[in-house]
């Protein structure tokens, strides 16, 4: 694994607003970079991130099954009691599940720890399986990269595959907040890659879905049967419309369920249960206590790096403020992202359905990843 | 041997690239001939056979509790439509679909009151041609996939502050008397009753004001 300088594609910019990748720049600074890539080994791809991704994706599923029936952990994931019904029976009856990503700390040689996973809303879907996809294509085509070069990365195939196969209620559905310009383009993407794989599909704002007697509904009053929601569960799970969750004959991507594994919680409920696997890092649920050098704190429920607070080994601390300050914690072994250069690298490794599906590279100018850390593509070559 | 990549095939789109060009939806759309009355008497007095009246008024009252608009309370109802104007609204299922052509609309399963109210029907839309009278004789056919028109039988309903205007449900203002008039059957087609609740999805994203719920 290394870091190599590139020359970026002339034109690059009008290129990507030209097919919907509209948030390239983050606040006047590069999002998407190609300046540089990073390189990866076959071996370093397929033994140390594709099949620890799968295999930490059965643990986690196994672990759900614990969870479901037990109260105790329902409560220490702080799941709301009045859903808890809900959930356990989204599982039981094997709600379908789409995708998610899981983060690592990876430097290519010692295992890969696990960070955490997004398991319910993961961004960054469409820079991964289509920009950085269509990057790799130009840059061989150019002669910037050497020939035989590959890339991790069948997100695209992946996605189309699963809508497929997933037999969705159509007309389906997809929301996602107003607000948001980079939610709007991750929806478009998969509608994209919905409408491509033959299903009918519709867009409508999270803000506007509409509730009947109990039964979410369109702009035009028609029930919603299927719907894949960009918004996070459990923020649906305390607004106003959180009881129609209950009563609404709807089908939900992600699956109810899914609010047990994208919640921070479930890294300590990982480590009680495979305690010294090489992939993990030991992680407990916050007792309060002073936070000691080398390890860092988080809450159950955050998203973009927002409200970590940690101390590396030399107990420098760090920390990063956010809308998150309203869960409980959970605390973390540090596995300090690795440095190149000036940049502190995460590996975002994603899975569709339940299969490893390629990996986007985030970096930083510190060891707290965020909304606005850089995207940096990456390819294969032995 | 092939070799095996661990990159997609293809990645191509087909929406999120813009379209050379659009054509837009109910441009050059013909207008067609209906008819509007206050009543069944009103429309067997304009030529047009009893029977056929009568039809077409059941049609558009059977419609009327599934399109008229709903309103929360009665003040709000009466503010738009006038006093003494408004009536309860029966509760409908969420997933009633409206037929494109009011004829084979079922009656409404309940009766109960979803607490809502919603304008009284004030006259009706008979979209299909009506067979005019004395020459019933000779043009007794019926309506066929073909001749059938795109318009459905539907409720009309008189705001508050214009009495003599009939409108439709979505309020399409459609004639100002009884009688022939002329319309775009796109702008009277029939939709169910906006009675959802709406915004109870996305207050967390307003106040955590971050540029992605996702992560």
């Amino acid at each position: 694994m290394k870091r190599v300088n590139s020359n970026p594609r002339p034109g690059w910019k009008a290129f990507a607003e030209s097919v919907g990748f509209n948030f390239h720049t983050f606040d006047g600074e590069p999002y998407w970079d190609e300046t540089a890539y990073y390189q990866f080994s076959l071996q370093q791809i397929e033994q140390d991130l594709e099949a620890p991704t799968e295999e930490l994706h059965q643990m986690a599923l196994d672990l759900v099954d614990d969870i479901v029936s037990d109260e105790q952990k329902l409560q220490q994931l702080a799941i709301p009691p009045q859903f808890w019904d809900a959930v356990v029976a989204s599982w039981r009856a094997k709600e379908p599940h789409l995708y998610g990503r899981m983060d690592f700390s990876y430097n290519g040689s010692a295992p890969a720890k696990l960070l955490e996973l997004n398991y319910d809303t993961p961004t960054s879907l469409y820079e991964t399986g289509f920009f950085q996809w269509v990057w790799l294509e130009d840059q061989l085509m150019r002669g910037e990269l050497p020939q035989g070069a590959d890339q991790f990365n069948s997100l695209q195939d992946k996605l189309q595959q699963a809508f497929g196969e997933l037999n969705l209620p159509q007309p389906f559905y997809f929301a996602s907040v107003t607000e948001s310009i980079e939610d709007k383009g991750t929806v478009d993407y998969l509608m994209d890659i919905a409408l491509q794989a033959g299903l009918n599909c519709r867009y409508i704002q999270l803000e506007q879905l509409g509730d009947i007697d109990g039964q979410l509904v369109d702009l035009d009053g028609f029930s919603i049967q299927g719907l894949f929601k960009l918004y996070p569960w459990e923020f649906m799970l305390q607004e106003e419309f959180a009881g129609t969750i209950l009563t609404s004959q709807t089908q939900f991507i992600e699956p109810l369920w899914k609010c047990l594994l994208s919640n921070k919680g479930i890294l300590p409920l990982l480590w009680q249960k495979y305690q010294g696997h090489p992939n993990l890092l030991p992680a407990f649920f916050d007792d309060g206590s002073a936070l000691q050098n080398g390890w860092l704190r988080k809450p159950l429920l955050s998203r973009e790096g927002a409200n970590i607070q940690l101390l590396t080994a030399d107990g420098l601390a760090l920390q990063q403020d956010g809308p998150y300050n309203d869960s409980g914690y959970i605390r973390q072994q540090l596995a300090p992202l690795p440095k190149f250069g000036d940049n502190y690298t995460l590996i975002g490794s994603w899975v569709v359905g339940d299969s490893a599906a390629g990996i986007c590279i985030r970096e930083d100018n510190s060891l707290i990843t965020k909304d606005s850390s850089r995207f940096i593509p990456h390819i294969i070559l032995d | 041997m092939s070799k095996t990549f661990k990159r997609s095939k293809t990645a191509r789109l087909i929406m999120m690239v813009p379209a050379a060009s659009m054509i837009l939806a109910g441009c050059g759309e013909k207008p067609v001939e209906v008819q509007v009355f206050n009543s069944p008497d009103e429309c067997a007095a304009y030529y047009n056979p009893p029977a056929e009246c009568k039809a077409a008024f059941a049609e558009a009252a059977a419609l009327h509790p599934q399109v008229a608009p709903r309103y929360a309370s009665k003040q709000e109802c009466e503010t738009d439509f006038g006093s003494g104007q408004c009536e309860t609204a029966p509760v409908l299922a969420a997933n009633n679909t409206v037929a494109a052509n009011g004829g084979e609309q079922s009656q409404p399963q309940s009766q109960q009151s979803s607490g809502f109210f919603m304008p009284m029907m004030m006259g009706f839309m008979a979209g299909q041609m009506l067979n005019r009278g004395g020459m019933a004789g000779a043009a007794q056919q019926q309506p066929t996939a073909a001749n059938r028109s795109p318009v459905a039988n539907q409720p009309l309903y008189k705001s508050r502050d214009d009495r003599s205007t009939f409108r439709t449900a979505t309020n399409t203002a459609v004639a100002t008397q009884p009688g022939a008039t002329s319309i775009k059957p796109s702008a009277v087609q029939p939709k169910p009753a906006t009675m959802a609740r709406r915004g109870g999805f996305g207050a967390q994203a307003a106040k955590r004001s971050s540029s992605s719920l996702g992560g």
